[in-house]
């Protein structure tokens, strides 16, 4: 551990913060009983997560987060649990299943051992700095061959097409299969 | 849908909610406020996605996110009556038509998948544009004509879909039945 916080510029109290608000978030929407409260922190989860990775230079993937785990998803699910039943409970939090508390424990362990392969945030020696055939290459040539400031885009659409065809298709399937599911034919009227 | 009354006293432990809507100012005065930006700023997301963070995706769902925003505060089913289905649906399968012609039709002049340079000799001296252009230009029109256009449209119908609910008639009986337009499916469902 103590090498790899001396590779990386170091973990700030922001990043600190930013962490203990992620577990407790994520902790707390496992631990609620009411389904309400379960959503609402889990959209503080998705917010917390966006600011993350807004805070490691993948603003991309933030403003996703933030539109799509924090809004649009937690809509969905308010109206879903408002479409269905929701038990009635004095409970503030649900009984702890310790059996599944130490499969999830195991497994984090397990997924957690490799993090010390990791290199730092930020080492300027790490393989996605160096390695040329990758990461290099789209940072130097993605403007001269397709136009685009922002490289991330230019991988979108550009060089891994097919892959975002994939996706968006993906979220047309998706609304179809709704309107079979729902047995409408009509989105709106 | 008559034993959905029913089912609002299903037992002690279970309570239905009722989605009603309630008229609230202080709800509709902040969505008056905030929705001209958050417009604005998915049209500036899905425009410039090329040159700044962001992108077609996030933008589109900015967008439908507008019209989530206007459904919560002035009512969904107003809101459903207002939006159109010809919106909702052609911004999808428009959105699909435009990504699938693009792409395929690099493959119809012989290029690979999405290889926009290809559509250079074709259309490069009617447009004006080197081959550069074409795959920036190619980019724009896929992320905001394609993706962007996508998940507007799909994300909203999604909304509106899911606020109807099951409709058991278009199913049980194995054929689908007419709804034309805010036909009586709509109205029975909306305050259920």
């Amino acid at each position: 551990m103590s090498t790899i916080v001396a590779q990386s510029v170091g973990i700030t109290p922001l990043e600190v913060s930013l962490f203990v608000f992620i577990l407790i978030t994520a902790v707390l929407t496992a631990l609620f009983r009411d389904v309400l409260a379960s959503i609402v922190i889990f959209a503080a989860y998705s917010l917390g997560l966006a600011v993350l990775y807004t805070f490691y230079r993948a603003p991309d993937v933030g403003l996703t987060e933030a539109a799509i785990g924090a809004g649009i998803t937690t809509i969905f699910l308010l109206l879903t649990i408002a479409k269905t039943t929701r038990p009635a409970t004095d409970e503030l939090f649900e009984p702890i299943n310790w059996p599944a508390v130490g499969v999830c424990g195991l497994f984090a362990l397990v997924v957690g051992s490799t993090l010390f392969a990791f290199p730092g945030v930020g080492d300027p020696n790490s393989p996605v700095m160096t390695n040329p055939d990758v990461t290099v290459h789209y940072i130097e040539e993605s403007y001269a061959e397709t136009g685009a400031e922002n490289a991330v885009t230019s991988v979108l659409a550009a060089y891994r097409g097919f892959d975002t065809f994939g996706e968006a298709v993906v979220v047309f399937a998706a609304g179809v299969s709704s309107l079979i599911v729902l047995g409408r034919e009509v989105f709106t009227s | 849908m008559s034993d959905d009354r029913a089912d609002q006293q299903l037992g002690e432990g279970v309570s239905r909610q009722q989605p009603a809507y309630t008229e609230s100012q202080v709800i509709m005065s902040s969505v008056k406020a905030v929705v001209p930006f958050v417009m604005t700023y998915g049209l500036f997301m899905m425009f410039h996605g090329g040159g700044s963070p962001g992108g077609a995706f996030q933008g589109g769902a900015l967008i439908a996110s507008v019209f989530l925003m206007i459904a919560f505060a002035f009512g969904i089913d107003a809101t459903r009556e207002w939006l159109s289905n010809t919106i909702v649906v052609g911004l999808g399968g428009f959105g699909v038509l435009i990504f699938g012609g693009l792409s395929l039709g690099t493959i119809a002049l012989g290029g690979n998948f999405l290889e926009y340079t290809v559509y250079e000799p074709v259309f490069g001296s009617i447009l004006g544009l080197d081959e550069v252009g074409f795959v920036k230009y190619g980019m724009e029109a896929v992320e905001i004509g394609g993706i962007a256009f996508i998940v507007a449209g799909i994300l909203m119908g999604l909304f509106f879909l899911l606020a109807a609910g099951f409709n058991p008639a278009g199913v049980h009986d194995g054929s689908m039945v007419a709804t034309d337009g805010s036909g009586e499916n709509g109205e029975v469902r909306s305050d259920d």
